[in-house]
């Protein structure tokens, strides 16, 4: 296993140098650079434009920045920021918390909702209970997140109760502490349930699919005709096997975890990775863009080998191979 | 009516004395809080490296200059400085400075801060800023001297008409800032992660917090200068708030929910928010033409592309955006009140000079109006030489190939893609097939600004009230001059006319002289049509209903007097 681990890292590097190389050339083959948004201001002279760039020292063929950039990531430095003036480390270190604390808080909320739901949906197979989930998940499929946003905002804002986007409210800083704690706690509901339906949606159609499978195969059969009780048959025995599947999606669910929220955090006002990434992609804030581009990176790869490891850990078959 | 306000003032506040213990020397109008969204977090701190108006709306509150532009008259008129003398006829200025200024950590203010913010900033070949291209005079940088503490003279190398509106620059202070200047470290202070008191100016807030992506936080600064009529100290609003909304509808629902006090209309949000006016307790003011403009411009670049040895676009194309009449033809052509009527939501007014109207003195209202008139625009059209030959609707040229131009705009501006396909349709009409192509805005300002591989292009600048400073778009050598960027000398006899008036424009000081000379500027600008203007909006904000002294005016905005604006009903 442990082999195995490593085996993982030494593949994980070349990649993560690769994707680095692709998105720095590619960001800087679209046209113009971070101060082309000045070029239209009337009363800044071109004179200042060149200053700047060469102050940036984007004048430099691409292929050197680039290693000007990397010999810089060997020392933990990401560089500064073109609009912000200041380390990008700084600029994501923020962000990248409040993107977590939402999509945990997401993912925390789809798992305990789903897996109940979708059991419910399987062991009540074609009666009422599992019709109604059915029909619910496939009108929250079908919801793009956007609009489901906007939707749930609207609600918000007819009933009055919690509050329309942002973070936190404007008096934020004169709150106590445990106030404090709720007032974040009520922005987070909203972009939370967006995020979250969805998966549950989709979540509960898969919990109930396999589940449903496992409760027609074979060995159930037989463990019934040992006078094995229904409700351990289906909770200790068919919940077991039913689960693996849902493992790799939990390892997915992870490595997305950086870069799944983005619509959501853009409409609900979630100071985020998303809209800061949004706007960085499009002013060409290069070192910006590869900062967050390398977290996300190492979120993927290490969210992938996550899930298979807690597959090596629940599945037996996976541990031999 | 003003009286009536006063009244109504002083009969709310005289109802809510008892309930607002917030009390300054007995004066109720102190405390609270001023809420605004802002589309991003600013970038810096920093006045003097600002780029955007999510810095400068912030740093505007913390710092100020010599002078300040009144909102009614536009002309300069003192701020830090309480009066000025002008010498050897325009080139030499020396300015007087209140006395009674600190900056808001305690630190008197003097000559010194002046000098210095000049001298060791501003003209400092090491800080990229961008106000330093207003204030040179034909590239020289002023000479700034201290006179004794309380005055400073400047001397030009030549006339600078817009001197006055210049010194609004703002004044930064030495006493925080010489260290750093001297270890070269300016271009990285005042960033987003310093220490909020460290940001030290003279303006009526200073910043108190900022939480990125949410919130900034101002509050006010107990050493501001200003008083009101009564001798209190100034401003009246405990501070003032900036959250951060990136999508304008969540900030519409926060405004409907009384989260922010202020909200800058779009078009279509007028039919939303007007109905609910009584009930939510807010108010919408009109207040006029917004400066923004919106245009279509053609490519008129004929010089030799080095790399081709050709023109940068189709000979055949650049001979009909050379011809006045062509330019003059879809100018005819544009239905500008149907532009208004579904771009803008009705909102709006027909533009067709430089200048916006609500830009007061330097505004020709006499110049000619291009009103919706296909006849004429097929007449033109004909003049030319262009006719539909093969009677497929599309007009052809000369050598019988068909009329039709690419045209471009950055896709990410709604109301210029709108403007677009609208104009698509409009030139239809006439015979004139228009490629309609939203490009990213980067690759846009490549082509404008190196490239020039475009036909025609739809954009806008935020217009001014001085005309000087669009300079770099109207002189022929500018690089903003983008239907034919840094021309070595003249194209054209109307932009050799143009040149030489820019060239008196700066140099003239009678404000009467002037005026004569911009509009003819503005003739030529219209007759000519390097620029088509299409639809200026109307600016329209809404605003809580619970501010005193309120007095929005499209130049400043509703909160220009923010100093003075004080809450009538404090809701604790």
């Amino acid at each position: 296993m442990l082999i195995y681990i490593l085996k993982r890292f030494l593949i994980a590097l070349p990649l993560i140098l690769v994707i680095s190389l692709v998105a720095f050339l590619f960001i800087n083959l679209t046209p113009g650079n971070f101060f082309n948004q000045m070029r239209l201001n009337p009363q800044i002279s071109e004179e200042t434009i060149e200053k700047y760039i060469e102050l940036y020292q984007l004048d430099k063929p691409v292929l050197m920045q680039y290693f000007a950039w990397l010999k810089r990531i060997i020392h933990l430095d990401f560089g500064y920021s073109f609009a912000y003036n200041i380390p990008v480390a700084k600029v994501l270190g923020t962000r990248v918390l409040n993107t977590l604390l939402l999509t945990l808080s997401s993912l925390f909320f789809t798992w305990l909702v789903a897996l109940p739901l979708g059991i419910v949906a399987a062991v009540k197979v074609d009666r009422a209970w599992d019709r109604l989930i059915s029909f619910l998940s496939y009108v929250l499929l079908s919801i793009p997140t956007f609009f489901m946003a906007f939707l749930l905002l609207y609600f918000a804002y007819l009933a009055g109760i919690l509050p329309l986007g942002g973070m936190v409210s404007a008096n934020f800083t004169e709150l106590s502490l445990f106030f404090k704690i709720l007032d974040l706690f009520k922005h987070l509901i909203i972009p939370t349930l967006v995020i979250s339906l969805g998966a549950i949606a989709s979540l509960v159609r898969i919990m109930r699919g396999n589940l449903l499978e496992v409760l027609r195969s074979n060995y159930i059969l037989a463990l019934r005709a040992r006078g094995i009780s229904e409700k351990r048959v289906t909770y200790v025995h068919a919940l077991r096997s039913a689960i693996n599947p849902l493992i790799t999606i939990f390892g997915y669910q992870i490595s997305g975890l950086l870069s799944g929220a983005a619509l959501t955090e853009i409409i609900c006002n979630w100071p985020g990775l998303g809209s800061l990434m949004l706007s960085a992609v499009r002013s060409q804030d290069i070192y910006l863009v590869m900062g967050s581009m390398l977290v996300s990176s190492v979120m993927l790869i290490g969210g992938n080998l996550i899930a298979d490891i807690l597959l090596g850990f629940a599945d037996p078959r996976i541990r031999v191979k | 009516m003003k009286f009536l306000v006063l009244l109504l003032i002083l009969f709310t506040s005289c109802a809510n004395g008892e309930k607002s213990l917030e009390v300054e020397r007995g004066n109720t109008r102190y405390g609270g809080y001023l809420a605004f969204a802002s589309v991003s977090d600013p970038k810096s701190f920093n006045p003097v490296l600002a780029k955007e108006t999510s810095t400068t709306s912030i740093t505007g509150l913390i710092f100020e200059g010599l002078t300040r532009v009144n909102v009614y008259t536009k002309e300069a008129e003192p701020n830090l400085a309480k009066s000025w003398q002008i010498k050897r006829g325009g080139k030499e200025w020396v300015f007087y400075l209140r006395e009674d200024v600190k900056w808001n950590d305690g630190v008197p203010f003097s000559a010194d801060d002046v000098v210095f913010t000049f001298n060791s900033l501003i003209y400092n070949s090491k800080i990229p800023s961008s106000a330093s291209d207003v204030l040179k005079v034909d590239g020289e940088p002023f000479k700034v001297e201290k006179i004794d503490d309380y005055s400073v003279r400047f001397t030009l190398s030549s006339n600078y008409a817009p001197f006055l509106m210049a010194m609004g620059t703002d004044i930064l202070p030495k006493h925080i800032l010489a260290d750093v200047v001297k270890a070269d470290k300016f271009n990285s202070f005042w960033t987003l992660d310093s220490t909020p008191s460290g940001i030290v100016g003279t303006g009526p807030f200073k910043l108190s917090r900022y939480i990125p992506g949410q919130l900034v936080e101002l509050v006010r600064n107990e050493h501001y200068w200003k008083k009101d009529k009564d001798g209190n100290s100034l401003p009246y609003l405990k501070g003032v708030r900036f959250l951060v909304v990136p999508n304008s509808d969540t900030a519409l629902l926060k405004f409907l929910d009384s989260e922010i006090d202020y909200y800058s209309l779009r078009g279509e949000d007028y039919a939303i928010l007007k109905p609910e006016e009584k009930s939510k307790g807010f108010k919408i003011y009109e207040v006029g033409p917004a400066f923004g403009s919106s245009f279509i411009t053609f490519n008129q670049n004929n010089s030799i592309n080095p790399k081709t040895q050709e023109t940068y676009i189709d000979k055949r194309k650049l001979e009909w955006f050379r011809d006045r009449r062509f330019r003059e033809a879809v100018s005819y052509a544009l239905d500008r009140s149907s532009i208004i009527d579904i771009v803008l939501n009705g909102f709006g007014y027909p533009q067709s000079g430089p200048l916006s109207p609500s830009s007061g003195y330097f505004y020709n209202s006499n110049i000619e109006e291009h009103g919706y008139d296909l006849d004429r625009a097929k007449e033109l059209l004909s003049d030319i030489g262009f006719s539909d030959i093969d009677s497929d609707g599309i007009l052809e040229d000369k050598s019988g190939e068909d009329v039709s131009f690419n045209l471009f705009t950055n896709a990410e501006n709604n109301v210029r893609v709108k403007i677009a396909e609208l104009i698509k349709e409009d030139l239809i009409n006439v015979g004139i097939k228009v490629n309609f192509l939203p490009l990213e805005f980067n690759n846009l300002v490549t082509k404008l600004s190196s490239s020039y591989d475009w036909e025609a292009i739809i954009l806008g600048f935020t217009g001014g009230i001085e005309p000087h400073f669009s300079s770099n778009i109207w002189l022929s050598s500018g690089h903003l001059h983008i239907w034919y960027p840094k021309q070595e000398r003249p194209a054209t006899s109307w932009e050799a006319e143009i040149d030489k008036l820019f060239k008196d424009g700066v140099q003239a000081l009678g404000r009467k002289k002037r005026k004569s000379i911009y509009d003819s500027w503005q003739e030529i600008a219209s007759r000519e049509l390097p620029l088509i203007y299409t639809a200026i909006p109307e600016s329209i904000f809404a605003v809580r209903d619970k501010f005193g002294n309120l007095d929005p005016n499209p130049y400043g905005g509703v909160f220009h007097n923010i100093e003075e604006i004080y809450i009538i009903n404090k809701e604790e």
